[in-house]
């Protein structure tokens, strides 16, 4: 039936993380043919032993109906296993309609493009925002589960549990006092928990002390702003480097060799971060005579100075007005966008929130009510019913 | 040449973090440091070198380290005296019992020992912060001396109870004539014990000043003295960006201690003679502590501003009072004046100015440098 | 050898000087609580209070002598403020104004003391009499009710007949401190509220100065015996000996307690100081006359200091060492918690137990005695490492 053989039709480009696989001018009509094919595909990745992007090749493949449930079941599997994201280029009309049917229910992007060059072009733009547009499956990047947190008699937080993936916008919304800022802690390793248990990347980190956590990759910001007051904004935002800082005592009081170097080194480094913040006036400023949207900004930037790969922003823009609050919201996507940063995000604005969150969940009265997709939330009653009060 | 920066352009990140960015800046230091060590020494003034400049800068080393443990990484101590005297003691029984150290070594050992001290008097800053620190380390003030009253060891059984300084030279008793390092006699001179000239004392304590500030300005303008700070200022924010609070304060403490406890040796060595417990009592605490306050917290200058203005009101009052005319005063009540107008000269600068005479320094040259213009 | 009658009276010897060292404690305790000053003064206030009283006691002897002029004197003073009040007319003159007033009166009796007083200690004496006269004037200008009531109050309990030198000098005495802890308020607290604590800390060390040169240059720095009238004879309870007067002095401390208990809980004024203690800014916002509460506190305060001045005076007589009790208070709070008054109640009974047990037991016979001055801060501070709130002190969640 086919001109060249399975193994032919699958390519890897190591240099663009990605694994061709070229369906083109093929025929599917029996079950045997697809699995045929998707043995082959498996092993292959089996061997290679990571994840891919796709990029599947549909230029004139014939799929039958009959056999289609079975083809993109496959090819799900393979997905789940091995993929990072899939682009497919040229599908005829019949298939790219199932595609885009399957897309719907199983909620992936079809991502059809006309020719190669425009589907290459949209896996590097992919790759580029990677995290973002590709959320890793399986086991959530950062795992909270079933967190009780006591105060004395006060219960904080009774069995909040959630899943972040990687390089997703995460918001957590509830009225005041639902334990959102409690939950923030807990996470950032600032609150002890009294029962449950935090996964980041797959390992329990739940009793770690807060510096470790901050080792690991967390960052964060303060709903009432903890910025290091006596302190410039430069040094303020090197605060944020001492982690990636090697120097030791005797060195940094001989300010020679490697201690200078180090230091000119972060210190490029923190203007890059200043720039991006556009802070550069400030630079000298003790933070304490700043104006509080610009401290906000700080605070930012210290924490992106720690490079995290989960950043936590506790109500960023409390208190700001809405020129602020957009500068703020771009801050956040560029940040997400640049360098893939996972972002847990405590918000009171709903427009902010819906705008520019991937998942959202709902706290109330220290209990997980609702968590889906921004659409989902706002339309779930037992949200409405929890900020509108009963009624 | 007028005090501007306008015209200086830094194009280095080097540059732009010197410690002195400010070329005017460089010539008053250099010029003032020069002064130091050529000015004194020409009077012969055994007074001036002795009672006043001496001490004046032993305290004003105390004054640095408490205010790097205090100004810079917020911890309240009141157990300086304590580390002195550690220092001290520590000083004088490795010059002692091992004549063939360099006197420097056994100043910067002793250094160490306070260091050491002061680690585990630190301990419970991890739990403890505000005045209850600042009570607990009473604790090390009132345990130390009590140490070095009741175990004869350290006095060298002293049946008064008071360690003198012995004479000991600059580097050791093996680069004296015929020594192993024999040919570095001519360079090493005697600092300490009675027959040291005043002038050779001065140098000395100026050039182990001199460096240590030196060194304490690096190390807080570096990334350790950003972690104190950031202690200092926020512990809660400073943890959470992943600074180990307990390894930050302890390393402040023993940074700290260490320099308190040069400050002990110098003390003994190169300005009193003797070590006496009742040098290191809780007043002395106090004292270095009025000094980092007034001088201005979180400020290197500061600490020897401060220790000018503590050394120099006695004198001046003692001054002041002579030329009002003897005996009208008694002795008594001169020293209990000295408390009333010296308690009020504390006060007087806290309403005045909070943060010391470093701020007014600070004022006083953002003030010029736009002078003749008010903006 | 273990002889548990013996360790018993050392125990109990102990707990009882402990409740002395918790009188200076509760000093302390009120300011701090009310103010979140934590007054290093304290010490040099019982001092001076003992010793402005023992010296009260001396010099007084006729009926017609030197504390009763001085009680007609603060009579004058209250009736004239008083009238002031009244008619306020009087001084509708823009040139003569009440501070001016009083600075004018200040540097006539300035000028006229030496000349009446001959030179030397008197001098001094006149000195600050003149100054204290203008304390009372200027406060009075500003709270002419309130400092009239004061004073006619303790013009009249002066003449109280009976034991009249005791109780005329315990009224001064009191007046006195309550006048100190005013103008501390209005020269040392006012001009730094809003502060950092440490300097605040820091200018009440510089007080400590201020009070301790004041009360040695000008009364002076020799020992006087101080009799308050209970003997420090011991008597027997199954073989173990206690101190009349080390029970006088408990019981009086309880009293102090339950008063300020009181005090702090029931009355507007503690519900005030409370609001106070918490946030200065936030009680200034809902008009509580923040001045007014520091200066009733350290009034309280000084009047705590005047009991416990009073009692360790007539223990170990009236010196400069007392100034130094400030320190066997220091372990007292840290173990207490420094807001808490049971606490250093509490905190004073272990203290005093400690380290007469250490001494007695561990101190004397291995180490060489005088193990007290740094026992109970070491038991404090490894008592802090398992409980950094102190004992009664809440604990602490931190927020951010």
């Amino acid at each position: 039936m086919n001109q060249r053989s399975i193994e032919d039709r699958i390519t890897f480009h190591e240099s663009l993380e990605t694994m061709e696989v070229d369906f083109s001018e093929m025929t599917f009509s029996t079950k045997e043919e697809i699995d045929a094919f998707y043995d082959e595909v498996d092993r292959q990745l089996a061997g290679s032993g990571r994840r891919w992007y796709f990029l599947v090749n549909y230029i004139e493949c014939v799929i039958d109906p009959d056999v289609w449930g079975q083809f993109a079941n496959r090819g799900k599997n393979s997905n789940v296993s091995h993929g990072l994201g899939t682009v497919r280029i040229g599908a005829v009309a019949e298939t790219r309609d199932s595609i885009r049917e399957r897309a719907k229910t199983e909620k992936f992007r079809a991502n059809l493009y006309a020719n190669r060059d425009e589907a290459l072009f949209a896996l590097g733009e992919m790759r580029k925002r990677r995290p973002a547009a590709a959320p890793e499956l399986g086991e959530a990047y950062v795992q909270v589960d079933n967190i009780y947190l006591n105060f004395g008699g006060i219960k904080a937080l009774q069995g909040v549990g959630f899943g972040v993936q990687r390089g997703e916008i995460f918001s957590i919304i509830g009225p005041n006092g639902a334990g959102k800022t409690s939950m923030l802690n807990v996470i950032s390793g600032f609150y002890r928990p009294s029962q449950g248990q935090i996964f980041f990347e797959g390992k329990d980190r739940t009793h770690l002390p807060t510096h470790a956590v901050a080792r690991l990759g967390f960052a964060r910001t303060f709903q009432n702003i903890a910025l290091f007051r006596g302190m410039t904004t430069l040094d303020n935002i090197m605060t944020g480097r001492l982690l990636q800082m090697r120097s030791n005592v005797l060195l940094d009081a001989l300010y020679w060799g490697p201690a200078k170097k180090e230091e000119i080194k972060h210190r490029e480094r923190v203007e890059e971060i200043i720039d991006f913040l556009e802070i550069q006036a400030i630079r000298k400023t003790p933070v304490g005579r700043l104006p509080y949207g610009l401290q906000k900004r700080v605070e930012l930037g210290r924490a992106l100075a720690m490079e995290p790969k989960v950043l936590l922003l506790d109500e960023p823009m409390a208190g700001m007005n809405l020129e602020e609050k957009e500068d703020m919201a771009r801050f956040v996507l560029d940040v997400n966008e640049q360098w893939g940063t996972t972002m847990l995000l405590i918000e009171h604005d709903m427009g902010v929130v819906m705008d520019i969150s991937t998942q959202v969940v709902v706290l109330n009265h220290g209990e997980k009510i609702a968590e889906g997709t921004p659409d989902e939330v706002r339309t779930d009653p037992v949200v409405i019913r929890a900020y509108l009060g009963a009624g | 040449m007028l005090y501007r920066e306008a015209g200086q352009f830094k194009t280095t990140y080097a540059a732009d973090q010197a410690i002195f960015p400010i070329l005017q800046d460089r010539w008053v230091f250099w010029g003032f440091l020069i002064i130091a060590f050529v000015v004194p020494p020409l009077t012969g003034s055994q007074y001036v070198m002795g009672p006043i400049l001496t001490q004046l800068l032993v305290f004003g080393l105390a004054a640095l380290g408490l205010n790097l443990l205090t100004g810079y990484a917020g911890q309240i101590s009141l157990g300086t005296g304590g580390f002195m005297a550690v220092g001290a003691y520590a000083c004088y029984n490795f010059a002692l019992r091992v004549p063939e150290l360099p006197l420097v070594v056994d100043i910067m050992l002793g250094g160490v020992c306070a260091a050491l001290v002061g680690i585990v008097f630190g301990l419970p800053s991890l739990r403890i912060k505000g005045f209850y620190l600042a009570v607990a380390t009473l604790a090390a003030q009132f345990f130390l001396t009590w140490i070095f009253d009741h175990v004869g060891w350290f006095t060298n059984y002293d049946p008064a109870g008071v360690a003198s300084a012995p004479s000991r030279t600059l580097l050791g008793s093996w680069a004296q004539e015929g020594g192993p390092l024999g040919f570095l006699a001519p360079i090493n001179v005697l600092v300490s014990g009675p027959r040291a000239t005043p002038e050779t004392k001065y140098l000395v304590t100026l050039a182990i000043i001199v460096a240590l500030a030196l060194l304490a300005k690096n190390l807080v303008r570096s990334s350790t003295g950003r972690a104190w700070m950031a202690i200092r200022d926020m512990d809660i924010a400073a943890e959470i960006i992943g600074i180990n609070p307990l390894r930050t304060k302890l390393l402040a403490f023993a940074v700290s201690s260490f320099y308190c406890g040069v400050a002990g040796a110098l003390y003994v060595f190169t300005y009193v003679g003797n070590a006496d417990t009742e040098a290191f009592d809780l007043a002395r605490s106090f004292q270095i502590l009025f000094m980092v306050i007034i001088g201005g917290l979180g400020s290197i200058l500061g600490a020897f501003l401060g220790a000018a203005f503590i050394v120099l009101l006695p004198v001046a009052l003692n001054i002041t009072a002579a030329t009002l005319g003897e005996g009208t005063l008694s002795s008594d009540t001169l020293s209990n004046l000295e408390l009333i107008i010296f308690g009020g000269a504390i006060i007087f600068f806290l309403i005045v100015e909070p943060n010391g005479f470093a701020r007014l320094w600070q004022i006083g040259k953002e003030k010029l440098r736009l002078w003749p213009f008010p903006h | 050898m273990w002889d548990p009658i013996f360790f018993l009276e050392v125990l109990i010897g102990g707990l009882l000087s402990g409740v002395m060292y918790s009188l200076v404690a509760l000093g302390f305790v009120l300011i701090f609580k009310a103010s979140g000053v934590f007054n290093f003064a304290q010490g040099a206030m019982v001092l001076f209070a003992a010793l402005t009283f023992v010296l009260l006691l001396e010099v007084s002897g006729d009926f017609w002598d030197w504390t009763a002029w001085l009680s007609l004197g603060f009579a004058a003073v209250a009736g004239g403020l008083f009238l002031l009040d009244r008619f306020p007319s009087v001084l509708k003159s823009k040139f003569i104004t009440p501070g001016r007033l009083a600075i004018a009166i200040t540097a006539i009796v300035i000028v006229l003391l030496p000349m009446l007083f001959d030179g030397g200690q008197n001098m001094w004496r006149g000195v600050f009499i003149a100054l204290f006269i203008f304390l009372v004037l200027t406060i009075g200008v500003r709270q002419p009710r309130a400092a009239a009531a004061i004073l006619l109050g303790v013009a009249l309990v002066s003449f109280l007949p009976g034991e009249i030198n005791f109780w005329r000098s315990l009224a001064l005495t009191l007046v006195i401190m309550i006048i100190l802890a005013m103008a501390i308020e209005s020269m040392v607290l006012r001009p730094l509220v809003n502060q950092e604590p440490i300097i605040l800390f820091m200018a009440t060390i510089g007080l400590n100065f201020v009070i301790e040169g004041i009360a040695q240059g000008v009364w002076d720095a020799d020992v006087h015996a101080l009799d308050i009238g209970i003997e420090d004879i011991p008597f027997e309870i199954g073989g173990i000996f206690i101190s009349y007067f080390d029970i006088f002095a408990a019981i009086t401390a309880g009293l102090l307690v339950a008063g300020l208990a009181i005090f702090f809980h029931s009355t507007r004024v503690g519900r005030a100081l409370r609001a106070v203690a918490d946030d200065h800014q936030a009680a200034m916002s809902v008009g509580i006359p923040l001045q007014n509460i520091w200066a009733i506190v350290w009034a309280a305060a000084g009047i705590v200091a005047l009991f416990a001045g009073m009692l360790w005076g007539s223990k170990l007589g009236v010196q400069f060492s007392l100034a130094l009790l400030a320190f066997k208070a220091l372990p007292v709070l840290i173990l207490g918690g420094f807001t808490s008054v049971p606490g250093a109640i509490v905190g004073g009974l272990i203290v005093g137990a400690t380290e007469k047990v250490f001494e007695v037991f561990v101190g004397i016979p291995y180490l060489g005695g005088g193990t007290e001055s740094w026992s109970p801060y070491m038991l404090a501070m490894v008592f802090l490492l398992f409980r950094p709130q102190g004992l009664f002190g809440e604990k602490i969640i931190e927020r951010v």
